[in-house]
């Protein structure tokens, strides 16, 4: 009788421990469905079981980005053309133009961060039916490249490194704009980015802001569609810019001005003001934004 | 009677619109403008420097190419005896295109002893494809045009293959931008330093066939007739050969490979004056640069400042008339 109890009460048990397997398994789906949810900079919702730990930048600027804030263990890979800092050689390339779906899906990533016009949508949709989020952000200003950083910050629990880093760069960025606040004058800069046609940073690029702190301003006062329009050398014989920047004034004599000898007329050539900025300094919105300004400020006010 | 009024209108016509083209650009200017830029022109004024140094050449230059490549594709299309053949039928275009290509990607120094490059290349890689195209389109002493036509199309698409291949391996922005504004053709590039090339080339061809207009009118009858009526088939061919060559290699090297001009106009001309008419390739020369003057006036118009490019527009007008001249009954290829 005795014995009989103890198999019952046993019975009993595995019964209950069972039940509650059961159970438990069942709500593991409800926490994962908690989890956090962030919106990006173009408004898109995404949803994360947790703080992610497995990231990269499907950008070169977005790399220099995740190396500032971000514990270098956390990033998993790096895109081909992705040179800054040193640290990102120690990881494996992903290639993002053409998309290999399979290396990404590999590298098993829990969030992939880009920025606004450099990851087609499509290519983040399909990333995402994978179970792999995109993060987008959006830059136009130099505070929106500071808040940036803060973001990630706050995506990666980071927030104390990222902020420290936004409020010195923020610092130096308020103390240039302060120096160069209400000029007369303001120096007018063309900067252009390809020669045949001729491409140009337009007025909806972060380099209008950069100039702007620096108390000049993108001679491209028009606003067209695409951020990097393409121009006639009438329209900027118009323009007639006082700064020329987009190479030295040796390489744009072999080039571009061989190429479109009308453009000797403009102000920049005659009195020659014509620089080559670092590409990756001033193409890249990420932490070394201070240290591009500072060039743009060598080149503006030698 | 007809013929002379035709050409007085086009005339008319290509004056108006180069006086009209001349308006359009980001210096504003009136006629009075444009008056003093050309009566009293002072160096100084960049007005009058955009003018005379910017404006007129592009619309010349946009006038000569679409005359070229008309004239191109009349030629053509008697040679081969057939409606759809065009100037690029010996892979002139694809061949310029590639020539192009390769100085965008670094095969070839964008600069060489002062000279910009990519119009070299292309003008460079139009003659080396259309002599392979014609090597082998030739057979037994004789140019056979079918074997010609294929040996065309084979070629071409070798060559957008390997152009289609490097920009699919393209690692920046830039140089897919240059392959993208090269292919679609474009005016900006002119200048007075440019502009002789294609003009002259398309001069002495129009003086040339000046004398041969005769013979090719019996071309187009068909190789056997025009031996017949005593046309010397094999050395007519030879002439249309060499000139469609040079003429669309200047062409082509200058603003691109622009479509659909070489195609529709001879027919326009054969729809208007005939398809025997004794001035037919002139009047083919001045109606393509009149349509071309257009379709780039209209591209300026419409896409403020560098225009759109000019294939795009020459395909968007000029299909439609094309579409309505096929559709007219009284409408032969040949008689």
């Amino acid at each position: 009788m005795k014995n009989k109890t103890i198999v019952y009460t046993l019975y009993f048990l595995s019964f209950i421990l069972g039940l509650q397997t059961i159970v438990g398994c069942q709500q593991k789906p409800e926490e994962q469905k908690q989890g956090i949810t962030i919106t990006d900079d173009l408004g898109r919702k995404l949803h994360l079981p947790e703080k992610p730990k497995r990231v990269f930048g499907f950008t070169s600027a977005m790399a220099e980005m995740l190396f500032a804030i971000v514990d270098t263990s956390n990033i998993i890979a790096r895109t081909p053309d992705s040179d800054y800092p040193a640290a990102v050689y120690t990881k494996p390339i992903v290639s993002n133009y053409p998309i290999d779906l399979e290396q990404v899906l590999a590298l098993k990533p829990d969030l992939i961060f880009t920025s606004e016009g450099m990851t087609p949508l499509d290519v983040a949709a399909r990333l995402e039916e994978l179970g792999i989020p995109v993060y987008y952000q959006k830059y136009r200003t130099v505070e929106d490249v500071l808040k940036g950083i803060e973001d990630i910050g706050r995506i990666m629990n980071r927030e104390q490194v990222a902020n420290h880093l936004a409020d010195s760069l923020r610092k130096e960025v308020q103390q240039l704009e302060a120096k160069y606040k209400n000029r007369h004058n303001p120096l007018q800069v063309l900067t252009i980015t390809w020669t045949d046609p001729i491409y140009v940073y337009g007025q909806n690029t972060l380099l209008t802001d950069k100039l702007r702190i620096l108390g000049a301003e993108n001679a491209v006062q028009e606003t067209f569609d695409q951020p990097y329009p393409a121009l006639t050398r009438e329209y900027i014989l118009k323009l007639s810019p006082d700064v020329l920047m987009g190479g030295t004034k040796e390489k744009l004599e072999q080039t571009f001005f061989n190429q479109y000898p009308e453009l000797r007329k403009i102000k920049a050539y005659k009195t020659n003001r014509i620089y080559a900025p670092t590409g990756n300094l001033i193409e890249r919105p990420g932490p070394r934004i201070v240290e591009s300004l500072k060039e743009l400020e060598g080149f503006l006010y030698p | 009677m007809m013929r002379g009024l035709y050409f007085i209108l086009a005339l008319l016509l290509i004056a108006i619109v180069i006086v009209l083209g001349l308006q359009v650009g980001s210096f504003e200017s009136d006629l009075s403008t444009i008056a003093e830029a050309f009566l009293n022109y002072n160096p100084d004024n960049t007005t009058h420097y955009a003018i005379v140094h910017l404006r007129l050449p592009r619309l010349l230059l946009a006038l000569v190419v679409g005359a070229a490549l008309a004239f191109c594709g009349y030629l053509m299309q008697a040679m081969v005896n057939n409606g759809l053949a065009d100037p690029y039928l010996l892979g002139t275009a694809s061949g310029a295109s590639l020539g192009a290509v390769l100085v965008f990607f670094g095969f070839v120094n964008i600069s060489v002893a002062g000279f910009y490059m990519p119009p070299v290349l292309a003008m460079a890689g139009a003659f080396i494809v259309t002599l392979v195209v014609v090597i082998l389109g030739y057979r037994k002493r004789q140019l056979i045009p079918a074997q010609l036509l294929l040996a065309g199309i084979a070629i071409s698409s070798l060559c957008t293959a390997m152009v289609g291949l490097l920009t699919f391996l393209s690692d920046s922005e830039g140089k897919l931008k240059s392959v993208i504004f090269w292919s679609m053709g474009s005016f900006e590039r002119a200048s007075w330093t440019l502009l002789p090339y294609p003009a002259v080339a398309l001069i002495v061809a129009l003086i040339l066939f000046a004398f041969l207009q005769k013979q090719l009118n019996i071309l187009m009858l068909g190789s056997e007739r025009a031996q017949a009526l005593g046309v010397q088939v094999s050395h007519t061919r030879w002439a249309i050969l060499i000139t469609v060559s040079i003429v669309t290699g200047f062409a082509v090297a200058t603003s691109g490979p622009i479509g659909f001009v070489g195609l529709i106009v001879p027919h326009v001309t054969r729809g208007l004056l005939g398809t025997t008419g004794r001035s037919n390739l002139l009047f083919c020369a001045f109606v393509g640069g009149l349509f071309m003057l257009l379709c780039d006036l209209l591209s300026r118009i419409i896409y403020p400042p560098t225009g759109l490019p000019i294939g795009i527009i020459t395909s968007f007008f000029g299909v439609p008339f094309f579409v309505y001249l096929l559709s007219r009954k009284n409408y032969k290829f040949s008689s």
